[in-house]
């Protein structure tokens, strides 16, 4: 409790840190902050577009971040889930035009499990490649990401192409109702938001998310305890694959209809964004998901209210991940290096003794 | 059929090749230098697209090609700074703050794209002066050598004299031997009297000039003009690259030429119907088997000198 | 200016909690081979590592050649011409013998480094004091023995005169050390000063001057080597008090519940490989095995608990065959393991004290329900665990990171010895505990034991060992070297079969002869060879 007021009152602090350094690029363009933030403020929350538009930003977001921060809980850095966002989308968009014989409810279900299954076999590549042969995830997931969006432009542009000007596919049979028109919220978000309660659950209440949590936090221990850690690392894995694809899904039946080459862009770098802010603490990710989504929304408004680029938003965003990564505490630092020094002591003691990791 | 072979794999693939490769061995040899020194370098993309920028910014104030690669580099180090306080000083974990500097560089450029130009997308002006090409004219009559060699952009004869001074520091100067010690073994460093930690922070300078050049480059050379996201994952198949060559800057520039080459003919071969999709993600395919080879054969080496049934 | 080139002086050093040096005092004549010796903890290593300036010493003067020295650090260090070679050799695998040597005294020619001068005044060396060196290998090429000389040539291009050597036979075969032992004559020869850090006494009495002996971070005195022996080391490094023998009962060792057949295991180093190796545990007994760390102890236990794969040979588990089963399977089968390392194996110190509690049978009813954890069910458990093994903190939600060693280290036992399983393996179970929680572990295995279980103790505490065990295994580089029962165990015996037991080689080839024999009947053999051993010792220190 104690531990999670501090990490809560750490990213507040980060984030009035971000606020500030926005404020003074703003000033420094000579324009005024206070303005340029509250008409960022009225963009996204003030008007019924406005609002529409940060929950169909908030909607993928929630999806990615999660994403992102279950694999984290494993140990894994999967930058990988914008492919997953990029194939489960276009597998979605596949059955989804192709299957017109099922039945509409199984329709909807075969696009879900579909874009699934494919993300999630996306996914095993780097988790096995990270868990039996210490391949980089982190390099892998960032090369498989350019493949996947190859993959799907290849299809748009090719077989699957609607034959118009930009590289899309054809119209798919069902789409996810549209709420708060005409921006292009939509159903999907509850899926989302339900999606995301469930592995938030699974990941604290659930014998899995125990695994998935120990093996994240002592892989050695796990193994000891008769927990397989390389099963369970690919298990997240697979997990956060699998929510890159729902959220692929929810993009192609819920926003577009159909296939747009580069739909997913920026979805699962923005996601990571989230999660890395608050550490992969899972709770607090939706909202910093929903933070920046408002954020996004609002920056047009603001951009035309004041004359404060919208880019500025990226530019927060980007600061505050930057000073969430530090741990700039000094009194811990002190007692870090203290325990650092015992740790070299113990490793240097215990190297020897071997262990195969 | 012989006769398209032939159209594609013609001399002039050889510089489009080299072209192509140009901006990402550079950014590779930016990721190569903290590789040495055990630092994985996720942000060097973002380190290029501001040394891009800022390239363009001052030539196109100033006039000069040469402040613009000046300004870029210095840039690039400054934004390298960061990550490398960050990272060694308040132990950000290296994945997190390089993808922090990338998100970082691709909104502060839009962001300056739009204080300074006053526009959004991208910014070509005829004032932006680029980085000059080497016109030799003896070359002019020679046919094989002319339409090899001629009219370089002077960064493109650059990485190449580049390459080999990089191999040089590393495996032959005596920044260099400490830079891989420390990279590998930091206390047997430490126990030689370097202090480790100031030579990660000049690995990170250095990267973080090497990174600008590259950006510079890429908007001065390559093309003429700032583009936003203009490095287009460059940075990220440059750290590839660096994987695929082990941190060697020979190698590495090899693993470059093979995004280059595919690149390249990727583009030709559009035009005769093959995807080009999958002539450019071919690369990225071949790195990724490359990784998973190169650490399997190692695991089975470690697990035979560790057996108990061999006796070393 | 004082006889000595080195002095050191009321030294303190402790780590967070754990405190390494107490008292250490040293000294070194020039000139001379003097060596350190003490059991693993002792604390030799971390006073030659502030000698070297790795750490900042707590309190207490270190003087060099008649100067005091303030701040220490390698560098500094070097200057003073001290050099070390240390136990985990601090060479760079992927660089090659030449570069190794040179690195951070490097010869410049213009910007390049002069490799030709730096070869040359290597070459120097190696023909000055007859070492055989390959410069142009990498090091991860290279042999044990080899890389030690490259050690030992780093100390010497960088102008030491005197040279540490923490442990440096741990890892070399005899004909190895016995290479290096003319090396560090030559070097004696030379004027120069040597330190030697040991567990081996034989190698001790055969190389040193002079013996500093340290126990538990505290100085336990200086001798010249004509005035000791091997049991009088012994004596001085394990302590004489009187052994706090627990009630033991020995009468219900029933059937086997652990047997090892002629196991073949993996390991880094090379004396940690286990080659042949088998032993077996009967329902009722403690079997210790005594053994100075890094002897293979850690690859068996891990063998054992499916941690480390078996390359040869059967593991059997209460009649089942567990060799290469993963760790859960071996655990359902019937094992309980307190492992060596709490800090990483033991323990995941981010988590909270219940959620350790119940980490091994997570999965089973009744602390999940179905993929539910059952909340209920792991609050009773942890406050049942809290009180009846007298964990403090007792709020169990509080991450494991708050507690201190010996509260960390029950909350261990608790879980692995709450689940009443047929084999408890125990590693290091006392190790960095303070002395209640030492007190209230050992009860615990002790009433494992009476509740039936087999318990395999491995601990470098011979102490531990000795009042603990039924039966005591030694086992020195990946072999067994004797066995012995409790009755016969003592430390000097112990000590020697340790130490490779050369020291008297009486000794060892009896009770090498009589190992198949030895069992809880055969008292008039052991009485022999105990009685022997305490004559022995009576010529030392009695």
């Amino acid at each position: 409790m104690n531990k999670s007021l501090n990490s809560f009152l750490k990213i507040l602090f980060t984030f009035f840190l971000a606020i500030l350094v926005g404020a003074i690029f703003i000033l420094a363009i000579g324009e005024n902050p206070i303005d340029a933030y509250l008409a960022l403020l009225k963009g996204a929350l003030g008007t019924k577009l406005g609002r529409g538009n940060v929950i169909a930003g908030f909607t993928p977001l929630l999806l990615t971040a999660t994403a992102f921060a279950v694999a984290a809980k494993a140990g894994a850095f999967n930058v990988g889930v914008e492919g997953e966002v990029i194939l489960g989308g276009i597998t979605a968009a596949y059955i989804g035009i192709n299957w017109g014989f099922l039945s509409v409810p199984l329709l909807y279900l075969a696009c879900f499990t579909g874009a699934i299954v494919v993300a999630m076999l996306w996914g095993l590549i780097p988790a096995i490649l990270k868990a039996y042969f210490n391949v980089s995830e982190v390099c892998v997931t960032i090369l498989m990401n350019t493949v996947a969006l190859y993959i799907g432009s290849y299809l748009v542009s090719g077989p699957m192409s609607a034959g118009v000007a930009t590289p899309q596919s054809k119209p798919v049979l069902v789409t996810i109702p549209k709420i708060m028109k005409p921006s292009s919220a939509n159903m999907g978000v509850f899926i989302a938001i339900l999606v995301v309660l469930a592995v938030i659950w699974m990941t604290y209440k659930t014998k899995w998310g125990y695994k998935i949590r120990t093996v994240g936090t002592n892989p050695a221990h796990a193994d000891y305890a008769g927990i397989n850690s390389k099963k369970v690392f690919i298990g997240a894995m697979l997990l956060s694959a699998a929510l890159g694809g729902v959220a692929g899904c929810i993009e192609v039946l819920g926003v577009h209809g159909y296939y747009l080459d580069g739909f997913a862009r920026d979805l699962g770098t923005n996601g990571m964004l989230a999660a890395l802010i608050v550490k992969s603490n899972m709770l607090f990710t939706p909202f910093v998901a929903f933070f920046l989504a408002v954020l996004k929304a609002g920056a047009m408004a603001m951009q035309q209210a004041t004359s404060v680029p919208k880019s500025i938003v990226d530019t927060i965003s980007a600061v505050f991940i930057i000073i969430a990564t530090m741990d700039f505490v000094i009194s811990l630092r002190q007692r870090r290096k203290l325990e650092k020094e015992l740790k070299t002591e113990i490793a240097s003691n215990q190297k020897e003794k071997g262990g195969d990791k | 059929m012989s006769e398209n072979l032939g159209k594609i794999f013609n001399l002039s693939l050889i510089y489009a090749t080299f072209r192509a490769s140009t901006p990402i061995i550079y950014a590779a040899l930016c990721a190569a230098i903290t590789q040495q020194a055990n630092i994985l370098n996720i942000g060097t993309e973002g380190i290029m697209l501001v040394g891009a920028f800022t390239a363009v910014a001052v030539s196109y104030f100033t006039g000069s090609w040469m402040l613009g690669i000046l300004a870029a580099m210095l840039g690039g180090a400054l934004i390298a700074m960061i990550m490398a306080v960050s990272h060694i000083k308040y132990n950000s974990e290296i994945c997190a703050i390089g993808m922090g500097i990338n998100l970082l560089a691709i909104a502060l450029t839009k962001f300056m794209l739009q204080v300074f130009f006053h526009t959004s997308g991208s910014f070509s002006n005829p004032s932006i002066v680029p980085i000059p090409k080497l016109h030799m004219t003896f070359l002019e009559n020679v046919p094989v050598l002319n339409s090899l060699f001629n009219d370089w952009r002077f960064t493109e004869w650059f990485v190449i004299i580049f390459i080999i001074l990089l191999q040089f520091i590393f495996y032959k100067t005596v920044w260099g031997l400490r830079l891989r010690a420390v990279g590998q073994f930091p206390m047997a460093a430490e126990t030689a009297g370097i202090q480790a930690n100031a030579v990660k922070y000049q690995a990170m300078l250095i990267s973080g000039l090497i990174g600008g050049l590259a950006g510079a480059h890429l908007s001065l050379g390559y093309s003429t003009q700032f583009v936003e996201n203009m490095t287009n994952s460059r940075g990220f198949m440059g750290v590839a690259a660096m994987y695929f060559g082990g941190a060697n800057p020979v190698l590495t520039a090899m693993g470059c030429l093979l995004f280059g080459f595919s690149d390249s003919v990727g583009a030709r071969l559009q035009a005769y119907g093959i995807p080009a999709q999958f002539i450019l993600m071919m690369p990225y395919i071949v790195t990724i088997v490359v990784l998973a080879i190169s650490m399997a054969v190692k695991i089975q080496a470690t697990k035979k000198k560790q057996s108990s049934l061999i006796t070393n | 200016m004082s006889e000595f080139v080195v002095e050191m002086k009321n030294i303190v050093k402790s780590f967070g909690e754990v405190h390494a040096v107490k008292d250490g005092q040293f000294n070194l004549i020039k000139g001379e081979i003097h060596s350190l010796i003490g059991e693993n903890g002792a604390g030799k290593s971390t006073m030659m590592k502030l000698l070297y300036g790795m750490y900042p010493i707590d309190s207490g003067e270190i003087i060099v050649k008649g100067q005091s020295m303030g701040k220490l650090d390698p560098k500094l260090a070097i200057q003073h011409g001290i050099g070390m070679v240390h136990q985990e050799f601090m060479l760079v695998n992927d660089l090659t013998v030449l570069e190794n040597v040179i690195l951070g005294f490097e010869p410049k020619k213009g910007l390049q480094i002069d490799f030709d001068k730096a070869r040359k005044e290597i070459q120097h060396f190696i023909d000055q004091y007859n070492m055989e060196i390959q410069l142009d290998k990498k090091v991860s090429q290279i042999s044990v023995g080899e890389a030690q000389r490259v050690e030992i040539i780093k100390t010497l291009m960088r102008g030491a005169d005197i040279i540490i050597l923490d442990e440096p036979t741990a890892v070399l075969t005899p004909q190895e050390t016995k290479k290096l032992f003319e090396i560090l004559n030559n070097l004696k020869k030379e004027q120069k000063s040597l330190v030697f850090i040991s567990h081996k006494l034989n190698e001790v009495m055969e190389i040193s001057d002079r013996i500093s002996v340290m126990r538990q971070g505290l100085h336990m005195g200086i001798v010249s080597k004509e005035e000791t022996s091997p049991l009088d080391l012994t004596k001085k490094m394990i302590g004489r008090e009187v052994f706090l023998h627990i009630d033991k009962t020995y009468e219900k060792a029933g059937k086997k519940i652990l047997d090892v057949q002629d196991v073949w295991i993996p390991s880094q180093k090379e004396s940690s490989k286990i080659r042949g190796l088998s032993l077996h545990v009967n329902e009722g007994e403690i079997v210790g095995i005594a053994g100075i760390d890094g002897n293979g102890q850690s690859e068996l236990i891990e063998a054992i608990t499916g941690l480390r794969p078996v390359e040869r040979g059967h593991i059997f588990l209460d009649g089942k065959e567990i060799t290469n089963l993963s760790p859960k399977k071996v655990r359902e089968v019937g094992l309980a393991h307190i492992p060596e390392d709490r800090n990483t194996r033991g323990l995941n110190r981010t988590m909270s004290i219940e959620e350790n509690l119940v980490a091994v049978e997570v999965d089973k009813a009744p602390f999940s329900r179905g993929m539910v954890m059952n909340t209920a069910a792991m609050d009773r458990h942890s406050e049942e665990m809290v009180k009846r093994f007298d964990i403090r903190p007792t709020d169990y939600k509080l991450p494991t990171s708050s507690l201190s060693g010996g509260n960390a280290q029950k909350v261990v036992v608790a879980r692995e010895v709450s689940m009443n399983k047929k084999l408890l393996v125990a590693a290091q179970p006392t190790r960095g505990v303070d002395i209640g929680a030492i007190e209230s572990i050992q009860k615990t295995l002790e009433e494992a034991k009476k509740n039936g279980a087999g318990v395999l103790l491995v601990s470098t505490e011979l102490e531990e060992i000795t009042s603990l065990s039924d039966r005591i295994i030694v086992i020195h580089e990946g072999t067994i070297t004797g066995e012995l029962s409790a009755g016969e165990a003592n430390e000097n015996n112990l000590g020697l079969l340790m130490m490779g037991g050369t020291v008297d080689h009486q000794v060892k080839e009896d009770m090498t002869k009589q190992q198949p024999k030895v069992d809880v009947e055969d008292h008039q053999a052991k009485e022999g060879v105990t009685e022997h051993q305490l004559q022995e010792g009576g010529n030392g220190d009695e």
